[in-house]
């Protein structure tokens, strides 16, 4: 059963690469993000995506959380995170190509263990993209609660999921 | 069991995004590719990486393969392909950092078969990677024969590489 507002945002562990404003295009050391250790006491906008360089995340979902991620910090959001089932090299890598810099952090749910843990993941088998892959959505986790979750009715398209409809439920 | 020098190679559905010339910078279409139809009657260079855009992979493995593909084709390689457990469309974005173009195609073995009718997949769930990734290796086929292995015995690149692949061609 899928995760839903009211709902403890589930503890799994993620990975990414940091961003290094020193060093930009270098490949830096890999770090677990706990969502529950790391996420404590904090705002948080997570965003799930099917897939790195995929077109529609590309080109329609990710830029605009990009473009506004200060409007979203001025909005209280403490941090902003895309997740996907790519592992976290593949983040790192689309993220530098997407230059979201140290606006979003890239993570990587390779195992699956979100995707599962949220209910929200996807079997994309068929079109290439593996068993368990994540639906695409965006959800507001305050404090480790749920309180607002948009799934995308149809993952290749972006309504709910998209940084316009997180900012006006901020 | 893994594969070896003497096997026929499996036949397996792999997926990649075509290069288009004319459109270099577009996403095209995912296309499947059947091992067995899209190879025979060829010579293929067929090298595996664990992970696109991994140091290892990015800065040891393709590289080489990327500088030497062309003396590859001259030794008489018809096709010069990489493959990974990563998506069609991640290879396709791999590639083009590259800008391989349509020398080498980019495959994806996202839900690892051609890896399991290998041999060759490991789980890279302790790394945070998933449960199926290919090894490090390269294979030489020659119309669907397997004429050489070289599979990576550790981290590195050397038997799977590409001086180790032409001095086999």
């Amino acid at each position: 059963m899928a995760i839903k507002v009211g709902d403890e945002f589930p503890q799994v562990q993620l990975k990414y690469v940091p961003y290094d404003a020193a060093a930009p295009d270098a490949c830096g050391a890999p770090q677990l993000l706990d969502t529950k250790n790391n996420l404590e006491g904090k705002k948080v906008v997570l965003v799930g995506v099917p897939g790195a360089f995929t077109p529609t995340c590309s080109a329609k979902h990710l830029p605009p959380f990009v473009a506004k991620a200060d409007e979203l910090k001025a909005k209280g959001v403490d941090l902003i995170v895309c997740v996907s089932g790519n592992d976290f090299f593949v983040m790192d890598a689309w993220g530098k190509q997407e230059k979201v810099t140290d606006k979003i952090l890239m993570a990587g749910d390779a195992n699956g263990d979100l995707g599962r843990a949220t209910g929200l993941s996807i079997d994309l088998s068929v079109a290439g993209l593996g068993a368990v892959r994540l639906t695409r959505f965006a959800a507001i986790v305050d404090s480790g609660k749920v309180i607002h979750l948009g799934v995308e009715p149809d993952p290749t398209e972006v309504t709910v999921t998209g940084a316009d409809s997180i900012l006006s439920a901020l | 069991m893994s594969i070896k020098v003497g096997d026929i190679f499996p036949d397996a559905v792999l997926t990649y995004v075509p290069y288009d010339a004319k459109n270099p910078e577009a996403c095209g279409l995912p296309q499947q590719l059947k091992t067995h139809a899209a190879f025979k009657g060829k010579k293929v260079v067929l090298f595996a990486v664990p992970g696109a855009f991994t140091p290892t992979c990015s800065e040891e493995h393709m590289p080489g393969y990327v500088q030497s593909v062309g003396e590859m084709k001259r030794k008489g390689a018809d096709i010069v392909a990489c493959v990974a457990s990563n998506d069609q469309f991640v290879m396709h974005a791999w590639g083009k950092s590259y800008n391989v173009k349509d020398d080498i195609l980019m495959l994806s073995d996202a839900n690892g078969d051609l890896g399991s009718a290998l041999g060759l997949v490991n789980d890279g769930t302790a790394r945070r990677m998933g449960p199926i990734r290919l090894a490090r290796f390269a294979i030489i086929i020659d119309d669907l024969k397997v004429v050489y292995v070289g599979v990576e015995p550790a981290p590195g690149v050397t038997v799977s590489g590409a001086p180790a692949v032409i001095a086999k061609l």
